[in-house]
Parts: C-alpha cells; sequence; structure tokens
C-alpha cells in the first residue's frame, strides 16, 4: 500500500514556501468551511451536520492527540484516558452551575484538574510494567465515573444540567448553530498540534520515542524515564481535562453515562487506526471513526462492534495504522548548519 | 600511576542462591584502557550492570572518585559521568543516527518540558548546541555520513559504532564497553582499535569487556580477568596471556588461540 | 454502621468465600496466561461472560428449566449442573482459544512491540462483548434456578447454603486438580517450562505454540467453571458483567504474585471476603471502588504480590 504520509511529506519537501503557505491556506479554509457543508452528501441523517463536527469529530480529534502522546509516543498503554475527560467536564459543570466563573475562566482549573488526577494516577502506576498500567488506568477510567455515579453531591446518575455556554467573543454561541464552537475546537485542535510538534522535536520528544522503543536503554542513556512517562501522562491528561471542559460547556448537561469505558476505547481505536505515534494520522483516523457511526446510521449501533474489529485487525495486519509512524528517512538538519529543528 | 577514577571494592551479588560475583576488587585508573576478559558466564557483563546501576550489589560497594554509586538510579549513574554500550544492540532504532546520539547528549542538557514548550531561549541554545555536538561525535567516530538514516537501517558495523557515538554523547568520563568487536571482521577490528585508542586519547577512560585477544593485546594498558566471578588476574597484558591461571581458565587454549 | 456487618458477620463470611472461588477461578485465566507469556490476557473478563452465558443457554433451552417447573429430582439435578458446568468450561475454553489464536499468536511471532498485543486483545474482547450485547439487546438475562437455593445446616446463625456450598467444594477440587496437573503433568512441566525460559524451553524441544495454547485453553476452562458458579449464585447475566468481575479477579491475581497460581488462591478469597465485608459497611455501589484501591494500594506497596511471582526475570 502506498505510504500516504511519505507522500505528503515529500510534496512538503519539494515545495518551496509560497506554495506551502498556499497550501496549509487552502487547507485550513476548506477545513473551516466545512459547517456550511450540511446539505451536500456529507449530511448527517440524525444529528446535525455541524454538531458533528463538533461531537464526536472534533472532541475525538483533540482527545486522539492527547492520548496519542501516552500511547503513540511513549508507548504507554492507558484505557482510562476518559477519566481526564470527565474531570475536566465535572469541574466546568460544578464551577459553571454554582461560581459566576465562566468557560474561559475555568478552562484552566479543568485543566489543571485533570493534570493532578493524572499526578495522582501515574505517580503509583508508572513504575510498574506497561501492561499493569493498562489494566489500572481500565480500573481507574471506570472508578471515575462509579464515583460520579454515586455521589449525590454531583447530581449521581443524573448529572448536572444546566451547564453554561461560554460566553461568546464578538459573536454568540448557539444550540442551534454550532459553527462557532466549530471553529473553537479547530482553534484547539491547532494550539494542540503546535504544542505537540514543538515538543516532539526537542528534548521531550527524543525523551519519549527512546521510552517507547526501549525503556531501559534510554533509562542507561540518562533519559529520567520516570519523569519523563509522568511528564507524558500529565501532559495526554492536560488535553483530555480541556477537552471535558469544553465538552461540558457545549452539552450543557453531563452525566456518569458521558464518560464509559467505552470513551476510552473509541479514542484508543482513533489512535489505532490512523497510526499511532503521528498527529496527521491520528487526526484523520480521528476524523473517518467519528464520522462514519453518525453518517451511516446502521453502524451506530454497532459502533463499539466496528472499533473493536479496528483494533484488532490493525494491530494484526497493519499495526502502523493507515498513515504510519515516518518511514522515510528525512533530514532532521541541515548538515554542518546546526539549524534549529 | 594516574589516581583511581572507578573503585569496586568487595563486589558480591547473588540470584537466588547462585553467586555471580565474589568480592570482586577493581581500580581503573584515569585515563587507561581496562580489558576485562573472561570466559563465558564469568560475570563480566553483571559487573557492568553493577557499575551502571541495573543490578544492585548484594554487598560491596562502586565508588566513582570518592562517591558511592552503587544504589543510585540509573540514568542518574549516567549523569554522575559513566555510559555505556550494549552487547546485543540496543540502539533506537526508529530514530536517526543523529537523534540517537542528541538523545545522549540530552542528559547534560537542563531545559525540561515547559521550557521546550515555549522554547525559551535556553532551551533554543540546548537544541542548537546539543545538535553541534552530535554531529561532532558522529565525525568522531567516523560515522557522519550516516547521519540522517534511520538506526534500524544501518550496516551492522555502523550500528555497533553508533552505540559508542551514542553512549560519548552524554559526555562520561568513563566509558563502559561490552563487546564492541563482536561480529567483527579483522578489518574492522584494527579499524575499531583505532577508534578506541582515539576516544582514550581524547581524555576518556575506558572499561571494555572483549573476547578477541589480538585486539586487547593491542589496545589495553592492563587486563582483568575474570572467571566464575571470581577475579583470578589483574596485570599488564603480556604477563596475564602468560598467566597459567588464566590458560587454564580458558579450557587450556593458548590465550592468543582466538 | 458496622452493625450489618457484625450481625451478619458468618454469614457474610460465607458468601464472601464463595465469591472468592468464583475469583480465584477467573483469576486463573489471568494467572496462568500471564505466566507464560508475559502478558495479561485483558479478553479474560469476556471469556468468562461468554460461559456464564452458556450455563444460562444450557438450562434455558436444553433443559427448559424455569422458575416456576418443579426443580428436577437429585439426580437429574446432578446431571443438570455436570452439563451445564461442561457447557462453561467448554464454551470459555473454546474461546479462550480463539482469542490466542486471533489476538496473540500472530503479534507474539511478528512484533516485539509489547502494547500491540495488548491493544489486539482488548479489541478481540471488545467485539465479544458487543456481539453479546447486540444479541441480546442490551438486556440482563435471567437465569432459571439451578442448584436450589436451600439451607443445609446453620452456623452461628448463618445459614450454610447450597449454592455457596457446592461452589467452594467443586472450586476447591477444580483448584486442586489444576495445582496437581500444573505440578506432575508432562504438559504442567512444559508450561512452567515456559514460563521460566521461553528460549530455553524452545531448545529443549516443548513446542511453544502448543504450550500456550493449551495455557489458554486451561484457563479458559477455570474461568468457564466460574462463569457456572456465577450464575448459580447470582441467576444473573448481562454482557457486559466481566468487567467489574475481570477486574476483581485481576486484582486477586495481583495480591497473590501474578503468575503464581497458590497465590491467586490466597488472593482471591482474601478479595472476596473483604469485598463482602466491605459492602456490608459502605454499600455495594462503591464494590469497584474499594477493589480498585486495594489493586492501586498492592501495587503501591507489593508490586510483586503477597507471595511474590513465581518467576521473576531481570531484564537487560
Amino acid at each position: 500500500m502506498i505510504n500516504l504520509r511519505d507522500k505528503g511529506a515529500e510534496f512538503w519537501e519539494r515545495s518551496n514556501r509560497p506554495v506551502r503557505v498556499l497550501t496549509v491556506f487552502a487547507i485550513m479554509a476548506v477545513v473551516a468551511a466545512l459547517p456550511y457543508a450540511g446539505n451536500t452528501f456529507l449530511q448527517t441523517p440524525v444529528a446535525a451536520f455541524d454538531a458533528v463536527l463538533v461531537y464526536p469529530m472534533g472532541m475525538f480529534i483533540l482527545m486522539a492527540l492527547g492520548l496519542n502522546v501516552v500511547v503513540g509516543k511513549s508507548g504507554m498503554l492507558d484505557l482510562g484516558y476518559v477519566a481526564f475527560f470527565a474531570v475536566g467536564a465535572y469541574t466546568m459543570a460544578i464551577l459553571g452551575t454554582r461560581t459566576g466563573l465562566n468557560t474561559w475562566e475555568i478552562m484552566p482549573i479543568g485543566i489543571a484538574a485533570a493534570m493532578f488526577a493524572g499526578v495522582l494516577l501515574a505517580i503509583p502506576t508508572l513504575r510498574l510494567r506497561g501492561d499493569y498500567l493498562a489494566i489500572v488506568t481500565l480500573g481507574f477510567g471506570e472508578i471515575v465515573r462509579v464515583s460520579a455515579l454515586n455521589t449525590e453531591a454531583i447530581g449521581g446518575a443524573l448529572g448536572i444540567a444546566g451547564v453554561p455556554f461560554p460566553p461568546g467573543l464578538g459573536f454568540e454561541y448557539q444550540l442551534l448553530d454550532q459553527k462557532y464552537f466549530y471553529w473553537t475546537i479547530l482553534v484547539m485542535i491547532l494550539l494542540v498540534i503546535w504544542v505537540i510538534r514543538r515538543l516532539t522535536v526537542r528534548r521531550p520528544g527524543r525523551a519519549w520515542e527512546s521510552i517507547r522503543q526501549d525503556e531501559d536503554a534510554a533509562e542507561l542513556m540518562g533519559v529520567s524515564t520516570y519523569k519523563y512517562k509522568i511528564w507524558a501522562f500529565v501532559f495526554g491528561a492536560a488535553i483530555g481535562g480541556g477537552a471535558g471542559v469544553f465538552y461540558a460547556s457545549r452539552s450543557m448537561v453531563i452525566a456518569p453515562d458521558n464518560f464509559t469505558l467505552n470513551t476510552s476505547i473509541l479514542i484508543l481505536a482513533c489512535v489505532v487506526f490512523g497510526g499511532m505515534g503521528n498527529i496527521w494520522g491520528v487526526i484523520v483516523g480521528a476524523t473517518i471513526l467519528g464520522y462514519l457511526p453518525d453518517r451511516f446510521r446502521f453502524l451506530s449501533d454497532a459502533r463499539l462492534l466496528l472499533f473493536g474489529l479496528v483494533l484488532v485487525v490493525f494491530m494484526n495486519l497493519r499495526p502502523e495504522g493507515i498513515l504510519p509512524r515516518k518511514k522515510r528517512e528525512k533530514a532532521i538538519v541541515k548538515k554542518g548548519s546546526g539549524a534549529s529543528l | 600511576m594516574s589516581k583511581t577514577i572507578l573503585n569496586l571494592k568487595d563486589l558480591t551479588i547473588k540470584f537466588g542462591g547462585v553467586t555471580a560475583l565474589n568480592s570482586v576488587n577493581l581500580e581503573l585508573k584515569e585515563g587507561e584502557i581496562l580489558a576485562l576478559i573472561g570466559p563465558n558466564g564469568a560475570g563480566k557483563t553483571t559487573v557492568f550492570n553493577l557499575i551502571t546501576g541495573v543490578y544492585k550489589p548484594t554487598s560491596g560497594n562502586v565508588f566513582l572518585g570518592d562517591l558511592a554509586i552503587d544504589g543510585k538510579k540509573r540514568h542518574h549513574i549516567t549523569k554522575l559521568g559513566i555510559a555505556r554500550t550494549f552487547q546485543n544492540i540496543r540502539l533506537f532504532g526508529d530514530m536517526t543516527t543523529l537523534e540517537n546520539v542528541i538523545t545522549g547528549t540530552d542528559v547534560r542538557n537542563k531545559v525540561g518540558l515547559i521550557g521546550s514548550m515555549f522554547g525559551t531561549p535556553r532551551s533554543r541554545r540546548e537544541e542548537k548546541a546539543s545538535i553541534a555536538k552530535a554531529y561532532e561525535i558522529l565525525k568522531f567516530i567516523g560515522i557522519d555520513e550516516y547521519a540522517d538514516r534511520l538506526a534500524k537501517n544501518l550496516p551492522y558495523g555502523v550500528q555497533r559504532r553508533l552505540e559508542i557515538a551514542r553512549a560519548l554523547g552524554t559526555e562520561p568520563k568513563i566509558l563502559l564497553l561490552d563487546e564492541p568487536a563482536a561480529g567483527f571482521n579483522p578489518q574492522e577490528k584494527v579499524d575499531l582499535a583505532a577508534i578506541i585508542k582515539k576516544i582514550r586519547d581524547a581524555g576518556y577512560t575506558i572499561l571494555l569487556i572483549e573476547h578477541d585477544m589480538s585486539l586487547i593485546m593491542g589496545i589495553s594498558d592492563r587486563v582483568v580477568v575474570l572467571d566464575f566471578g571470581q577475579k583470578i588476574a589483574d596485570d599488564l597484558p603480556s604477563v596475564v596471556q602468560n598467566d597459567p591461571q588464566v590458560i587454564a581458565a580458558y579450557l587450556g587454549v593458548p590465550a592468543d588461540a582466538s | 454502621m458496622f452493625d450489618a456487618l457484625i450481625d451478619q458477620f458468618w454469614s457474610l463470611t460465607f458468601s464472601g468465600i464463595a465469591l472468592g472461588f468464583i475469583y480465584v477461578l477467573i483469576a486463573m485465566g489471568y494467572t496462568m496466561v500471564y505466566g507464560v507469556l508475559r502478558m495479561i490476557n485483558f479478553a479474560n473478563s469476556e471469556i468468562f461472560m461468554v460461559g456464564a452465558f452458556a450455563t444460562v443457554m444450557v438450562s434455558k433451552y436444553v433443559f427448559k428449566l424455569s422458575n416456576d417447573a418443579i426443580p428436577p429430582s437429585s439426580f437429574k439435578l446432578f446431571f443438570v449442573i455436570l452439563c451445564c458446568l461442561l457447557a462453561s468450561m467448554l464454551a470459555s475454553a473454546l474461546l479462550a482459544f480463539l482469542v490466542e489464536l486471533v489476538a496473540y499468536r500472530h503479534l507474539r511471532n511478528r512484533t516485539t512491540n509489547r502494547i500491540a498485543p495488548l491493544i489486539s486483545a482488548i479489541g478481540i474482547g471488545i467485539v465479544i462483548s458487543e456481539i453479546v450485547r447486540i444479541l441480546t439487546g442490551a438486556r440482563t438475562q435471567f437465569s432459571p434456578n439451578i442448584v436450589p437455593k436451600k439451607t443445609l445446616a446453620t452456623f452461628q446463625g448463618a445459614e450454610i447454603r447450597l449454592d455457596n456450598t457446592l461452589t467452594i467444594v467443586a472450586g476447591l477440587i477444580l483448584f486442586i486438580v489444576l495445582d496437581r496437573f500444573i505440578k506432575y503433568s508432562r504438559l504442567g512441566k512444559g508450561i512452567r517450562a515456559v514460563s521460566m525460559d521461553e528460549d530455553s524451553a524452545k531448545l529443549m524441544g516443548v513446542n511453544l505454540n502448543r504450550v500456550i495454547s493449551l495455557t489458554f485453553i486451561i484457563g479458559g476452562l477455570m474461568t468457564g467453571a466460574a462463569g457456572f458458579f456465577y450464575v448459580n449464585v447470582y441467576e444473573n447475566v448481562k454482557f457486559n458483567m466481566g468487567f467489574s468481575l475481570g477486574l476483581a479477579a485481576f486484582t486477586a491475581a495481583v495480591i497473590g504474585g501474578i503468575g503464581n497460581i497458590r497465590g491467586a488462591f490466597f488472593g482471591g478469597i482474601s478479595l472476596g471476603l473483604v469485598e463482602i465485608y466491605a459492602s456490608a459497611v459502605i454499600g455495594t455501589q462503591w464494590k469497584p471502588v474499594t477493589v480498585f484501591i486495594i489493586l492501586i494500594l498492592i501495587l503501591l506497596f507489593k508490586p510483586n504480590g503477597i507471595f511474590g511471582e513465581a518467576i521473576q526475570r531481570t531484564r537487560v
């Protein structure tokens, strides 16, 4: 099969600056215009297309990017990613309904809360073997949900309703026309991509990559593996938390049922499907897996079944996903120049 | 005699009931090339694992200068100035040659995750310096033409040399080489001997595990022989070569036969 | 708060031990596979669920049992119990065999990436539970009463019920058989050899694929038996029942030192007891949380379990 990622990278390297700028603008314009494509073949039969763009698609991309840092870049299997999403969402819901704070003010608090949860979970488990981490995170995701379900103070099974929309910034966020939500999430996605790219070409990225490939060798080469594993975990948690804050603020109502194990699995499937470790692959994966079940209704009941199959099939037949990690040998620095990455 | 830089005192380690090393004493002088030899299973790699913190000794200590380093974390020991290569190559295969070495240099860098994220001046400076340093090391070892290739696609000999380059990236005082010539043909061995000498001349101290006697005789200043976890000889290469106990350890085969 | 615990102490203890045996049997599915593969069998909770469904199917559709019908006579009862137990064990064993074939075998030989087989096993677990969910319409299926819940005796005011007693006695027998089997049979020796050192075992002529397959099958047999006992006591099954029981059984395996069969026995019984006592004190809805906290505490302070892993290998 053609390696699409390499084709893309080749095109990118062949082109000069104006072509690159133009390409980026063209892609951005198409992506930003998507909410207006609601009446075309893209239309989803039940949910409105613009709403589908926000959730699941946009939200999946955001979370898959965060999870990818943990699973794809650092090689740690986190099966309870939804927990951080839930922590962010509940922070938003509680503070948004009980204090006067608005979404943007709560955002850093929600992210911090998710990071705190990440540290709490990481400290006892990241010293252990990788497969223990998988099952502990699996349990953790479920524990957060069960705890929310059994705590009447945060609404129990009913959850919390009346979470306020984000305040508009010269425009109003609307329920029936979600293009502003969509554009906001686009900005968040771009921001996250930018940060991840910066990290991955620098020291933290190398540390994560070395841990993924050979943790013992990495540690003997001086990489503080425990520290960087915690960082990867907490960084992933921060993105999950941020996504959760935004999700709660858009959905107005949240309940423990929104944060089941299934969500963790769906996000993992997005990462695996697209290609672990590759930002663009993950985005494509999350886009496709987020969109298809809404577009084709027969898939929506079998959604999880489909995603389970994706995990098995892709791990066995195409473990690199549809857009593999870099295969080609790419010069990261020009010889002798010492130019930055 | 120059001063002792690494000192193993009464080092003993037991796995289950088996004593892998029994009260081994070993001194490494600054600037020397010390070869550690012995039959398979004599405990050579175990010595490396004890020095680099992979194992904790059952009793005894490892001193780097005056500092006891046994029980310290592995990456901390690397930071203190001990780097190693692996008998079975353990490069980061999905990284380029250059990235492998840069990963080694990172131990000297101070920038953390937050600094990298915001691209602070220090982070930029350190990144630049690391890249330049890694290039220098690749040139020094003579594999800079492979800088942009993925490590897993490199020829075997280059991979072995990259192991050394990556270890040098950590700016060690002491370099531990675990069978660096394994699988090499005679010409490659000669080249490697030159590289090892060059590294020593650049101011590093080298502890070397090797099976190839001619290589050892050619470059080492001193030879320590282990047999069944015991040190049975510690002397100049020419003396060790004729030590009857050593010859016996190698099953009566004359030491220069290999 | 503790009144319930004190009042019903013995009754809780009996249920706790019975639940513990269910955990012990499921834990075999984790601990045996971990012993040979050094990997968690993530689909084991689904293997258990299918085993439980098998009992419900056989009792309901083959023997046409229902709660309105007259309970079978003692000979027929014995026959029904045996058939249901065997059906559960075989269904789970077959599934475990397939899981190994589909999710592990290919990847085991092909990649050194340790998380790939885990993801693949999780995937197959999801596929199984989703198929069951779709087939059952996500509804809880109720099982007819197979073993009558009649009281055999009372001890300190606590009723000793037939279903719990059967779980304990049969569970104990199964465990002892397994333990002896691993210790003395040829295959058992092969399994132990592989778990100590895969490469040497291969050199010694152990057929690795066969041993691994059979390990999954034996783990499946035990896990399936647990499915039968579970249905006996709780009389209902649902597509997602495996999750909490699987997590608890895994915790039991970790408590005893994963890979260590006797450790898992101790871990299962003690976890069963703690869980039942804790439920009496703080309420059943917090049961999964209790289990999880125990797991975290064990990993934090005794990561190799109370008895240590049967085999430890040092890396590098």
